[in-house]
């Protein structure tokens, strides 16, 4: 085995601007497509078995240091359609990160094991007999160390998440504090435009610089374009080289016997479509969920200041199991520019009003627990992500929203902002079945947003009924795995990174 | 005419031509139908005062009634009038949504401009005028109008107004009256603490060294 050369700081990638030739060949033995939580971690798990593995990444490197804690600038920087990614309706903002590292390098660092009751179903319903929890334990157990995931402690518990933490009590609620995948944290409130000094344990500063170490090759600015396959099995890619103002730098043809597609739950998709590959069940692109999650802000007395202390701080977790509501409410921080979005409590005068008290708010997260009814498509031309909240899942959605009003309300606030795009205001309990009640399942209604798209490719034992087997491979395609969130048979609830590491780290470790 | 009765009209017209989720997909041809005939009860495309004003040079990648659109808007939905917060026309806010809107693709870009056309006429049927010609209270009143209206309505209203309000908000000069710290690790000199070590590994048969930096 090769020497490994760990380095201290920064990452070796190539770029847009290396190259020098119209046109590279590569040969790998394995290619990975994504270097976001799937991609990164095969990559490493593969190259440190000796395997000469490539990382082709759409987006481009952003050194740390290149952060600006400015959020709309990282929006337009590091994520996914410059942030302007929605479904169809516009609606929906998709949030993912679109530069080397993926969304972990912009996510709020929160990490939760996949839920008992979520592998259950699994085993149920997908035939996915062998994804216990006893099976996943270890795994969750290696990245958890890997990557400093710890319980927040009192100092990574800021202002509004004391105050959520009281009014939880108050009201007999299980709260409890996040984890998050951080080394000292510097309570800058700015994870979802990169942790500039280096404390988020994301790809960008694990998993990557570890692949490389190992010998890994990563390709920035470089989108694949299409997955090769010759008589059922994959040996390859190509893609296209592009410069940042747009231009096309080179193409690119990586041959391998073996492809990793982690490119996220939408982009993968699409990929497999362009190619024509490992869809014999109709299933690609389709069983798209999101966790659709809204911001609930509420004034308090006293100044909170949301963007300072750590992002998120704790959650509540009392309806977490479907049977109890299938949602969990985490306790968010947030921007001006974020703040300005999510309310709607008039226009002119009183939205000024509303943002000039900028410091008397605090925000709560909602996730719920959304069935898997949208899907991807590629047009030929564009991409759509067609998802509209559906009719089984809107109840959930106002139960999260009243119990976030119930909570804020508890916690001592004195207005609750319902994000919706008509002016809603609860100012007590007897308002909360009227203005939630009142809201209508109608697009463009709720002001919604996803970190989380996952399904697309999902895992299952009957190849007519799903895209990849339990160990990553395509029914269809030898060689051909698949190792992001778009495995997920069903949604999670909870954030899905720490799934998306163990799974990778499991799909990997078979691989090789 | 009332906001139910507008609602209900502008949703009909808008159904004559599309299906309320394709809006945004179609194509300029057909949203610009809708705009037409939306506009059509009291003449198409009703002149505005401001048709005849000019833009700033800088405003390329807006047309003439865009720019006059997000300037109205600019200056109905940002007030400051009895607050300490700095008034809008002391930050690039037109400028800024410009510089949003170049990011969109030629496609999409083109049917919210479409978009914007009706939002701008419709205002026809309920004052007569265009909405670049609407008073503060009114504009306002119409966002708030659109935001309890029709599919269509209550898109276009959310739109304009993120877009306002995120190019206002963005500009470090309006964070100092409410206090908003901004980026802060360069202030508080946070150091850097570069790449993680690799992972302990039972398998791993080789040494650890520190190369350069990339």
């Amino acid at each position: 085995m090769s020497e490994v050369k760990w380095q201290a700081s920064g990452l070796k990638v190539h770029e847009a601007s290396d190259v020098t030739e119209s046109h590279l060949e590569l040969q790998a033995d394995v290619v990975v497509v994504g270097s976001g939580a799937g991609g990164a971690v095969a990559a490493y798990e593969l190259a440190r078995k000796g395997k000469k593995v490539i990382v082709l990444e759409a987006g481009p490197y952003v050194p740390s240091q290149d952060f600006t804690e400015k959020f709309t600038n990282s929006l337009e920087t590091l994520y996914q359609d410059h942030g302007g990614q929605t479904n169809s309706s516009g609606d929906l903002l998709v949030l993912q990160g679109a530069c080397v590292g993926g969304s972990t390098v912009v996510n709020g660092c929160v990490c939760f094991r996949t839920p008992d009751f979520i592998l259950e179903d699994w085993q149920r319903d997908f035939g996915l007999d062998e994804l216990t929890r006893d099976e996943l334990a270890p795994y969750f157990d290696e990245v958890e160390k890997n990557l400093s995931v710890h319980d927040n402690g009192p100092h990574e518990i800021a202002r509004h998440g004391w105050l959520i933490r009281a009014g939880a009590n108050k009201l007999g609620w299980s709260v409890k504090p996040l984890k998050r995948n951080i080394r000292e944290c510097g309570l800058t409130g700015h994870c979802l435009s990169g942790c500039k000094t280096e404390r988020k344990q994301s790809m960008l500063v694990t998993y990557l610089p570890w692949a490389v170490a190992h010998g890994a090759k990563i390709y920035a600015d470089t989108r694949v374009e299409r997955i090769l396959a010759e008589g059922g099995e994959a040996t390859g890619v190509e893609a296209v080289i592009t410069r940042h103002d747009g231009s096309q730098a080179a193409t690119l043809r990586v041959t391998a016997p073996r492809v990793v597609l982690a490119a996220g739950a939408v982009q993968s998709p699409i990929l497999l479509l362009k190619s024509g590959l490992a869809n014999r069940s109709d299933m690609v692109g389709r069983n798209f969920a999101c966790h659709p999650s809204l911001l609930v802000a509420a004034r308090y007395p006293e100044p909170v200041h949301p963007w300072r202390g750590a992002l998120l701080g704790v959650y509540v977790d009392e309806f977490e199991h479907p049977d109890k509501g299938g949602f969990v409410l985490e306790d968010g921080g947030f921007g001006l520019v974020e703040m300005s979005m999510l309310a709607e409590p008039g226009s002119g005068a009183p939205f000024m009003d509303y943002m000039a008290n900028a410091k008397y708010l605090a925000g709560l997260v909602t996730l719920i627990h959304d069935h898997n009814v949208g899907r991807i498509e590629w047009d030929g031309e564009k991409k759509k992500i067609d998802y509209q909240l559906s009719d089984m899942d809107f109840p959930s959605m106002q139960r999260a929203i009243k119990a976030a009003a119930r909570l804020h309300l508890a916690s001592g606030a004195t207005e609750v902002y319902v994000p919706a795009s008509d002016k809603r205001v609860i100012r007590n309990e007897g308002d909360i079945d009227r203005e939630v009640g009142g809201l209508e399942n109608l697009p463009q209604h709720l002001r919604m947003v996803s970190y989380h798209p996952q399904g697309t490719c999902r895992m299952g034992a009957d190849p007519e009924q799903s895209v990849v087997k339990a160990n990553g491979e395509t029914h269809d395609v030898r060689g051909l795995y698949v190792a992001d969130a778009s495995l997920l048979p069903t949604s999670i609830i909870v954030n899905p990174q720490i799934t998306v590491y163990a799974l990778a780290t499991r799909i990997a470790r078979h691989m090789a | 005419m009332n906001s139910h009765l507008q609602s209900r009209r502008i949703s009909a017209v808008w159904q004559q031509g599309m299906a309320r989720r394709r809006f945004l997909k179609l194509g300029l041809f057909g949203v610009a139908g809708v705009a037409a005939v939306a506009a059509g009860g009291f003449a198409l495309l009703r002149r505005s005062p401001l048709d005849d004003q000019p833009v700033p040079p800088w405003a390329t990648g807006l047309s003439a009634a865009e720019f006059h659109l997000f300037e109205r808007a600019r200056q109905a939905l940002l007030p400051v009038t009895g607050t300490a917060l700095v008034h809008s026309d002391k930050v690039p806010v037109v400028q800024n949504v410009q510089q949003t809107l170049s990011y969109l693709d030629p496609v999409t870009r083109k049917e919210l401009g479409t978009g914007l056309g009706l939002f701008d006429n419709a205002a026809v049927f309920s004052h007569g005028c265009r909405f670049v010609d609407l008073d503060d209270a009114q504009a306002c009143e119409f966002f708030d109008r659109w935001g309890e209206g029709s599919v269509i309505q209550r898109t276009l209203a959310t739109v304009i107004k993120q877009l306002v309000y995120s190019a206002y908000w963005q500009e470090e000069a309006t964070w100092a009256p409410v206090e908003f710290d901004g980026p802060v690790s360069d202030r508080w000199g946070l150091p850097y603490l570069g790449n993680a070590p690799m992972p302990e590994s039972p398998n791993m048969a080789s040494t650890l060294s520190e190369g350069d930096n990339a």
